[in-house]
C-alpha cells in the first residue's frame, strides 16, 4: 500500500495542499460562525443587563425603595426571561432587601463593570454575567443574567466545529490516499511501458483507458514511440545497408590496392590499380552524398532557401538532360504540357527528384517504352508526373520502393543503391507534399505532388481529366 | 601564375599545391585565416583558392568578402566540405566564382582553375566561335563543319558552344551539368557521356580530325588533340 510521505508522492502533496486550504476555510467560517452566533448573544446580554441596570437606577434612584422592590419583583414574574434574569437589591449592610439571588459574591466586586460571577440563584448555583451598581440609599443593586443557556451554545459550536475539522482532516487523508493510489496506478503503465523499452524491448506500448489527462498522455507517448520504433528500424536498416553496401565496395577497393602492393611490379600496372581504387572511392562518395542529401532533406533544413520557382521549366531541363539517355536506352521521353507552373520550393532538390524518376524509369521501362513527364496543376497544389508504359511494379511492392536501400529482386543485377526513391520521397516530404507510386496498368505513374504556393494559377481547364487518371488511392500514398 | 593556397588541412594543401606546381604555378601556402588575409590583401595573385573553415578566427568567406570589398577582382575558387547547395550559393554570393566540394579530384580542381583563369582574361569576338573547321555563329545560331550546316538541338547549341569558348582546355562533367543544364547537383549516371557521344556523332562524324575528346576519369575536350594530351591520367 502506498504510504504518505510527501517527498515521493505528488498526489499527497495536492491532496495535503487541498487539505490545508480546506481546514484553513473551515476555520475561518468557524471563526465567523463562533463570533456571528455567541459573541453576538454575549454583547447583545451586556447590553439589556447595562441597560435594565441604568433605567432601574435612573428611575427608582430617588424614589422609595419600595417602589423599587415592586418593579423588581414585577420584572421576575413577568415571564419575559425570567428563567435567566438575576436581580438583586441589598441594603447598605450588605442583606438582602429583593431579588433572586440567596448568594452572591460580596467582595471583589467593582462597580459598574459587567464581570462573570458565581452565584446561587433560586437555589441553584449558576454562573452569571453580574453588573453591581451604588444606589443612592447606600445599597447596592445586582443586575445578570444566567450564562448556562450561553455556554451550552458555546459548548454545541465548538463541539459540532471540532467534528467538522475531525471529519474532514480525515476526507483529506483518505482523499490524498485515495487520489495517489488513482495516480500511482495510472502511471504504473506508463512506467512499465517505459521500463519495458528502456529494457529494449521497442514495440511495448501503454495500455490507454478512457479520455482523461492520462489517457491522452499516454496516447501522445505511444505515438512518439510509433515514431522512435520508425526511426530505429530506419537507423537500423541503414546502418545495415550501410555496413553492406560500404563494406563490400571498401573490401573490393582494399584487396585490389593490397594485391596489386604484393604482386605488381610494373608502374602501369600500379597506376591501373590505383585508379580501380580512385574509381571505387568515387562510387563510394556518391552512395554517401545520397545519404547525406535524404538526412539534409529530411532534417527540414532546406526549407528557408524556398523560392517561387517553375516546375514546367525544372521538368525541361531534366528531361533536355536525359533525352539522349532516353534515346540510347530505346525510350521515347517526352514533355506532355509546357505551361509555366509556379511552386514555392528549391529547384536543385526538385531537380534533383525529377532526374531521380527519369532514371528509374528509363532503368526499368524497358526498350520502346515510352516516358512521359508533366507539371500539373491539380486541386492540392501541383504535382509532377512521371509516368511510363513498362512493366510496373507488383503492388506488394509498392510501398516498399521508397524505402532507403530497397532494391526489388528483378533490379538487383542493375546498376543503382536503391536510394533514389528514398530522396524522392524526402524532397517531396521536405516540400510538405508526397510521393505517390501507382501501378498504372500498364507501367508506373509517380507524382511529386506539392501543395499550392501563393501566387499560382488557377487548375486548366482539361487538366482535371489528367489529375482524375492519375489520382491514387489512399493506401498507396507515401508520405 | 601566381597561385595562393589558403587551406589548414596540410594533406589538402599539399595536393594542392603539388598539382598546382605541376601544371606551372608558382604556390605559396598559408594555413591560417588572419595570416591568409593578409597575403590575399597585400600581395597581387593571378588566383586564390581558399578552404572555408580556417583557424586563426578569419574564415574563408570572410575573406572572400574583404578581398571584393576592396575592390579586388582575383579570381578565387573555393574549397569546402561544406557540400549543400546553400552552402554553395553562399560561398558564390560573397564572392567567390567557383565552388568545389571535397573530396574532389584534382583534375576536377585543375580544369575549374583553368576555366578561371580563361574568364579572367579578356573577351574575344563574341560573334562566332570557331575551332579548326567547326564554327558557331552566335547571333543565327548555325553551325557549320567544314562549311557543311549541323542541325543541332538548342540544348546540344549550349553545350558545344560550352565546349568551343573554353576549346583546348578540359571541362569537366559537373562544369557541364551547371553551365548547360543548370543543374547543381549530381545526376550520377552517365547522362553527360551520353549527351556527349550524341553531340560527337553530329560534330565528328565523317568529318576528320576528330574534335571532341574524353579525358578519362576527368571530363572532355574540344580541340585538337595534342591541347590537352598533358592531362590524361
Amino acid at each position: 500500500m502506498p504510504g504518505l510521505r510527501l517527498t515521493d508522492s505528488i498526489a499527497a502533496r495536492l491532496a495535503l495542499g487541498h487539505g490545508a486550504l480546506l481546514l484553513a476555510l473551515l476555520l475561518l467560517t468557524s471563526a465567523v460562525f463562533y463570533f456571528g452566533t455567541v459573541g453576538v448573544l454575549a454583547r447583545s446580554m451586556d447590553g439589556k443587563i447595562l441597560s435594565i441596570s441604568n433605567r432601574l437606577r435612573a428611575e427608582y434612584g430617588r424614589r422609595p425603595l419600595e417602589e423599587l422592590v415592586h418593579e423588581i419583583n414585577a420584572e421576575l414574574t413577568d415571564g419575559i426571561d425570567s428563567d435567566t434574569e438575576i436581580f438583586l437589591v441589598t441594603a447598605p449592610g450588605g442583606a438582602r432587601v429583593v431579588g433572586n439571588l440567596s448568594s452572591w459574591p460580596t467582595t471583589g466586586l467593582p462597580l459598574g463593570r459587567l464581570l462573570n460571577r458565581e452565584v446561587v440563584r433560586d437555589g441553584r448555583p449558576s454562573s452569571a454575567r453580574l453588573l453591581v451598581q451604588p444606589l443612592s440609599n447606600g445599597g447596592l443593586l445586582y443586575v445578570g443574567r444566567d450564562l448556562s443557556e450561553q455556554r451550552a451554545i458555546r459548548t454545541l459550536v465548538v463541539r459540532a466545529l471540532e467534528t467538522a475539522t475531525a471529519v474532514s482532516l480525515l476526507l483529506v487523508i483518505i482523499g490524498a490516499w485515495l487520489s495517489r493510489r488513482q495516480i500511482e496506478r495510472r502511471i504504473s503503465g506508463i512506467r512499465q511501458t517505459a521500463h519495458a523499452i528502456e529494457a529494449g524491448n521497442l514495440t511495448q506500448r501503454i495500455n490507454v483507458s478512457g479520455d482523461d489527462e492520462f489517457a491522452r498522455l499516454g496516447v501522445d507517448v505511444n505515438r512518439m514511440l510509433d515514431r522512435i520504433e520508425q526511426l530505429m528500424s530506419g537507423v537500423r536498416h541503414v546502418s545495415n545497408a550501410i555496413a553492406h553496401d560500404l563494406r563490400t565496395p571498401l573490401g573490393r577497393v582494399r584487396a585490389r590496392l593490397d594485391e596489386a602492393l604484393r604482386r605488381e611490379r610494373t608502374v602501369p600496372a600500379l597506376a591501373d590499380a590505383a585508379r580501380t581504387a580512385i574509381d571505387g572511392i568515387d562510387d563510394l562518395m556518391l552512395l554517401f552524398n545520397k545519404l547525406l542529401q535524404i538526412a539534409e532533406a529530411e532534417s527540414g533544413m532546406r526549407t528557408k532557401s524556398f523560392e517561387q520557382v517553375d516546375l514546367s521549366s525544372i521538368v525541361q531541363d531534366i528531361v533536355e538532360l536525359y533525352d539522349a539517355a532516353a534515346e540510347e536506352a530505346g525510350v521515347r521521353l517526352s514533355v506532355a504540357s509546357h505551361a509555366p507552373l509556379s511552386a514555392q520550393g528549391d529547384r536543385d532538390l526538385l531537380a534533383t527528384a525529377v532526374a531521380s524518376l527519369i532514371d528509374n524509369a528509363l532503368k526499368y521501362a524497358g526498350r520502346g517504352a515510352r516516358v512521359e513527364l508533366l507539371a500539373r496543376a491539380d486541386v492540392q497544389g501541383a504535382a509532377i508526373v512521371v509516368r511510363d508504359d513498362g512493366p510496373g511494379v507488383p503492388a506488394a511492392e509498392l510501398p516498399r520502393l521508397t524505402e532507403r536501400f530497397y532494391r526489388m529482386d528483378r533490379s538487383r543485377h542493375r546498376p543503382g543503391n536503391g536510394l533514389g526513391l528514398a530522396i524522392v520521397a524526402a524532397i517531396a516530404k521536405l516540400h510538405g507534399g508526397t510521393l505517390q507510386l501507382v501501378n498504372a496498368e500498364p507501367g508506373l505513374h509517380a507524382s511529386i505532388r506539392l501543395p499550392e504556393a501563393k501566387g499560382a494559377p488557377p487548375p486548366l481547364p482539361g487538366t482535371r481529366s489528367a489529375a482524375a487518371q492519375t489520382a491514387a488511392p489512399a493506401h498507396l500514398s507515401n508520405p | 601564375m601566381k597561385s595562393l593556397v589558403i587551406d589548414d588541412e596540410p594533406e589538402t594543401a599539399r595536393y594542392i599545391s603539388n598539382g598546382l606546381r605541376e601544371a606551372g604555378h608558382s604556390v605559396t601556402c598559408c594555413a591560417d585565416g588572419l595570416d591568409g588575409l593578409h597575403q590575399a590583401l597585400n600581395e597581387t595573385w593571378d588566383l586564390i583558392i581558399i578552404d572555408r573553415l580556417l583557424p586563426g578566427g578569419v574564415d574563408g568567406l570572410s575573406i572572400v568578402g574583404k578581398l571584393r570589398d576592396l575592390g579586388k577582382r582575383t579570381p578565387v575558387l573555393i574549397v569546402s566540405a561544406l557540400t549543400s547547395t546553400d552552402e554553395r550559393v553562399r560561398g558564390l554570393r560573397q564572392g567567390g566564382d567557383d565552388y568545389i566540394s571535397k573530396p574532389f579530384a584534382f583534375a576536377e580542381l585543375l580544369a575549374r582553375v583553368e576555366a578561371l583563369l580563361r574568364r579572367a582574361e579578356p573577351a574575344q569576338s563574341t560573334t562566332q566561335l570557331r575551332v579548326a573547321d567547326l564554327a558557331l555563329d552566335l547571333r543565327t545560331l548555325q553551325v557549320t563543319r567544314n562549311a557543311t550546316p549541323l542541325a543541332l538541338q538548342p540544348r546540344e547549341l549550349r553545350l558545344l558552344a560550352y565546349l568551343m569558348r573554353h576549346a583546348g582546355q578540359v571541362v569537366t562533367r559537373t562544369m557541364l551539368l551547371e553551365a548547360v543544364w543548370d543543374c547543381h547537383f549530381d545526376p550520377q549516371t552517365n547522362v553527360i557521356d551520353v549527351q556527349i557521344s550524341r553531340l560527337r556523332s553530329k560534330v565528328d562524324k565523317g568529318f576528320s580530325p576528330a574534335l571532341i575528346h574524353t579525358i578519362r576519369g576527368v571530363g572532355y575536350l574540344l580541340g585538337e588533340r595534342r591541347a590537352g594530351a598533358a592531362l590524361v591520367r
